[in-house]
């Protein structure tokens, strides 16, 4: 392939990938790595807040020289500022925890999908284990042993989505297991490791890629609720989810921006989150490379 | 039969042409193709894969893949033309005047309902005001017609419960319950054994005969075209190459590309047949074992090799079911740098022998041992006795390559993986052998998926050789390759055996290419050998009567 034509490929796979959906999700990520310089206020340091100005309305002008677009929550937190901070928790907590639930996930259901026999039963088994237990039980069980904290938070839901992505990779894997192909790589004296990593792995990993950022949707609601129920992050760094929960008691007395707001991020997070997932596994195949 | 195709034929297709609308701009797929079809006649159009021969058959049905449009020409049936009539009048059409029959019988049945349930629900949906009774009635009536023993019996199974042959008379008989006057059938009889499709092809010939049907036959085997059709058109890259009575195209084939086609088939030598009659009858009763075994020492020995299915599970412990055998006491010399044929139907275990001397199964076997030592086949992986020895080369080369390699990443790993020292000359190993194997050095970095199916099979060949097996075992290594190809990579496979001092093995449904290519021959059937000798011996004087049956199952043509 010359330069010229792989050239001219890339670029249209760029072009293909600019849609509204993946620019919304970019915007979402800037403004979450951008936060410290795009806030007008910093909600995590008391200093910043002006108790009086709790509760205003969007679109009130601070005493700090801003104004207040989408108003404050009943401590006095500017919302926009609450949102892009929130972002951060959220995104951070959502990604790490679906990329490792997905490693994880991935090999076991690999190797269970190789070895068969008592491996696979083993793996399986745990899997549906896991699977037969609600998902709201097992994270909150294992926020109370572990204790409160982002990090006890990513590995409650590494917990909880890990063995969807066993159970998915394993049928893919298997069918992949029996193709010609891996039979053949089987009658060369080569390690198991290799054979499965390079071979086994990256033909099964499309159902894994699929399921992503699913589930990276999904691990932002878990933590929302997580939080909503005061057992997510700590309520001085609030999420997206503890914020919509700060304002949950105000709803009823008109103040909804302190709740609405938050959630709209966090359903155009999630929705923007899922479309994008789609375009992530059609680059992962390469047959649509040479389009 | 009288056949009235001067007349008025019943269908008459006049300058078809395909187009298929992509994203990148059009493409033809089928040109000013025109051909007609007379009453009870059978009209095979024969092509190469990418001729667009299936195209036509869709066009002619009705159901045109999505993208693909008719911008040309006309299919008019009774002289009515199809594509004038709207979408309501042209399903009537479908499963009514025109019925279709694809090639895999087993996608064509619904698993969860029994073939009388799929039966009467179309002769149902064809008629709506037949009582339950008489639907029944009509059901078992036409599994009798397509010769499902015990139609009524038979009626309440489930897909399942048939045999493939059994399944695609089914898809027959269903095609038949709106009282068709043209079938479509595509590839009807390519996923059967010889024997079966002996017998399918004779079901539709009943057709024609008896009800004065009118068949499309869709196909890329010459032996189904010569056992039944009438008129032959030749297609390829989409256009008509050459059409005219099969007779007289497979006599005097006009076209160069007809010819090459005819020529690419593999026959069964008519000499070799012939000695039969000469040998006095009555030879020994186990011939094969004590027939001329020659000289040569063998490589590879196999005795008393089987293999069992089920009964070993835990599950089944207190079952009374009794272990099936794959294999049953097998018996195998492999002459060295010899060839060595398997062959047999679907189901007979000659893949399972291949995939257990490759380390692929387990069996349990009295000895194995090559170059006279011996190897141990009951646990598979690393360490086993034979693996790195015996390398394989499979039947769809679609499949036996990782998507996600390109051909030299494929093949360095290969030679990696079996370099007996640190070799850093593997780049130019692979070079030679791919050019020896007539790819390119531009072929290296492609992907399977940019390759075409022969360019494939010749990467697995590649790579198979490249791990320096002693045995190469070919599992149907031709059987997805059109037919022009299959010759080509038989050749090859030949030379390369040849050229660097291997044996083979050599498992294949199809006994000429078997004939072609191998010094000694093996006929499994159920899991034994049922007879086993020379080439010579087989072809020509096995008094085995499975033998002879496989013999005449084929085509009448490529046996003379």
């Amino acid at each position: 392939m010359t330069i010229m034509t792989s050239l001219r490929l890339s670029q249209r796979r760029i072009r293909g990938a600019l849609t509204l959906p993946n620019g919304i999700l970019a915007l979402f990520v800037l403004a979450a790595i951008t936060a410290p310089v795009l806030a007008p206020q910093n909600p995590y340091d008391m200093l910043q807040i002006l108790g009086w100005e709790a509760s205003s309305p969007p679109g009130t002008m601070s005493g700090n020289g801003y104004r207040y677009l989408l108003g404050t929550d009943g401590l006095g937190r500017d919302i926009a500022s609450c949102i892009l901070y929130g972002l951060r928790i959220s995104l951070v907590v959502s990604v790490v925890s679906a990329a490792a639930a997905a490693a994880i996930g991935l090999t076991l259901g690999v190797v269970a999908a190789y070895f068969g026999r008592w491996v696979d039963a083993v793996i399986m088994r745990a899997v549906d284990l896991q699977l037969s237990l609600p998902t709201m039980l097992v994270a909150l069980i294992a926020i109370v042993t572990l204790g409160p904290g982002v990090d006890r938070i990513i590995l409650a839901l590494i917990i909880v989505q890990w063995a969807t992505y066993a159970r998915v990779v394993r049928s893919v894997a298997l069918s992949e297991a029996g193709k010609p192909y891996v039979d053949a790589v089987r009658t060369m004296p080569l390690s198991h490791g290799r054979i499965i990593l390079r071979h086994l792995l990256p033909n099964s990993i499309a159902p894994a890629i699929t399921l992503l950022p699913i589930e990276i949707g999904h691990a932002v609601a878990l933590e929302a609720t997580l939080s909503f129920l005061g057992l997510g992050v700590p309520m001085d760094q609030p999420s997206l989810g503890s914020t919509v929960a700060n304002g949950f008691q105000y709803l009823l007395t008109g103040q909804y921006w302190i709740s609405l707001f938050p959630g709209f991020a966090l359903f155009a997070l999630i929705a923007a989150i899922n479309f994008a997932g789609e375009d992530i596994r059609r680059l992962w195949d390469p047959r649509s490379r040479s389009l | 039969m009288t056949t009235k195709d001067e007349k008025a034929p019943l269908m008459e297709v006049r300058d078809l042409t395909l187009v298929h609308r992509g994203s990148s701009g059009s493409t033809p797929i089928v040109r000013d193709v025109s051909f007609s079809l007379g009453y009870g006649q059978v009209l095979g159009i024969i092509g190469e894969s990418g001729a667009g021969k299936s195209t036509i058959g869709n066009a002619v049905i009705g159901l045109l893949a999505p993208g693909i449009e008719q911008t040309g020409g006309s299919i008019r049936m009774n002289g009515i033309a199809l594509e004038t009539l709207d979408a309501e009048r042209r399903r009537a059409l479908r499963g009514g005047a025109i019925a279709s029959i694809f090639q895999d019988h087993t996608s064509s049945l619904d698993p969860l309902m029994t073939i009388g349930a799929q039966l009467g629900e179309t002769i149902a949906a064809l008629s709506p005001d037949l009582p339950r009774a008489e639907v029944r009635k009509r059901a078992v009536a036409l599994l009798e017609r397509v010769g499902i023993p015990e139609p009524a019996r038979r009626y309440n199974s489930y897909p399942h419960q048939l045999s493939g042959g059994q399944r695609q008379r089914v898809v027959i008989a269903t095609a038949l319950a709106g009282s068709p006057s043209i079938i479509v059938a595509d590839e009807p009889t390519s996923a059967l054994d010889a024997t079966v499709q002996k017998q399918i092809l004779r079901v539709l010939k009943g057709l024609v005969e008896e009800k004065g049907l009118s068949i499309l036959l869709i196909t890329h085997d010459m032996g189904v075209i010569a056992e039944i059709a009438d008129r032959v058109v030749v297609m390829k890259n989409g256009a008509v190459v050459e059409q005219g009575s099969t007779a007289a195209l497979l006599e005097n084939p006009q076209d160069v590309y007809t010819r090459n086609l005819l020529s690419a088939v593999p026959k069964l030598r008519r000499s070799n047949v012939d000695v039969r009659a000469d040998t006095p009858a009555g030879a020994d009763g186990n011939p094969g074992q004590a027939e001329c075994r020659p000289a040569r020492d063998a490589i590879l020995v196999v005795d008393n090799l089987s293999k069992t299915f089920g009964g070993k599970s835990i599950l089944r412990m207190f079952g009374t079911e009794k272990p099936g055998f794959a294999l049953r006491d097998v018996n195998i010399r492999l002459p060295r740098g010899g060839v060595l044929g398997i062959v047999g139907e679907s189901g007979s275990g000659k893949s399972t022998i291949g995939r257990i001397l490759a380390g692929l199964e387990t069996g349990n076997a009295d000895k194995i041992e090559l170059n006279g030592k011996a190897c141990d086949i009951t646990y598979r992986g690393r360490g086993g006795g034979l693996l790195g020895q015996v390398q394989m080369v499979f039947q769809d080369p679609s499949s036996s390559l990782n998507p996600r390699l390109t051909v030299v990443e494929a093949l360095t790993e290969c030679v990696r993986a079996t370099a007996r020292s640190g070799d850093d000359r593997s780049r130019s190993r692979i070079a030679k052998t791919i050019e020896r194997l007539g790819l390119q050095q531009a072929h290296l970095d492609r992907y399977p998926h940019q390759l075409s199916g022969g360019q494939k099979q010749r990467v697995c060949i590649a790579r198979a050789l490249l791990a320096g097996p002693q045995i190469m075992i070919a599992d149907e290594p031709t059987s997805a390759l059109d037919v022009s190809v299959q010759a080509e990579i038989l050749s090859l496979l030949k030379e390369t055996v040849a050229e660097n001092d291997l044996s083979m093995i050599f498992i294949s449904h199809d006994l000429a290419v078997v004939q072609d290519i191998c010094d000694e021959v093996c006929v499994m059937r159920n899991g034994r050998i049922e007879d086993y000798g020379t080439s010579d011996f087989i072809f020509g004087r096995s008094e085995n009567p499975y033998t002879r049956h496989l013999i005449d199952a084929r085509p009448k043509i490529f046996t003379r």
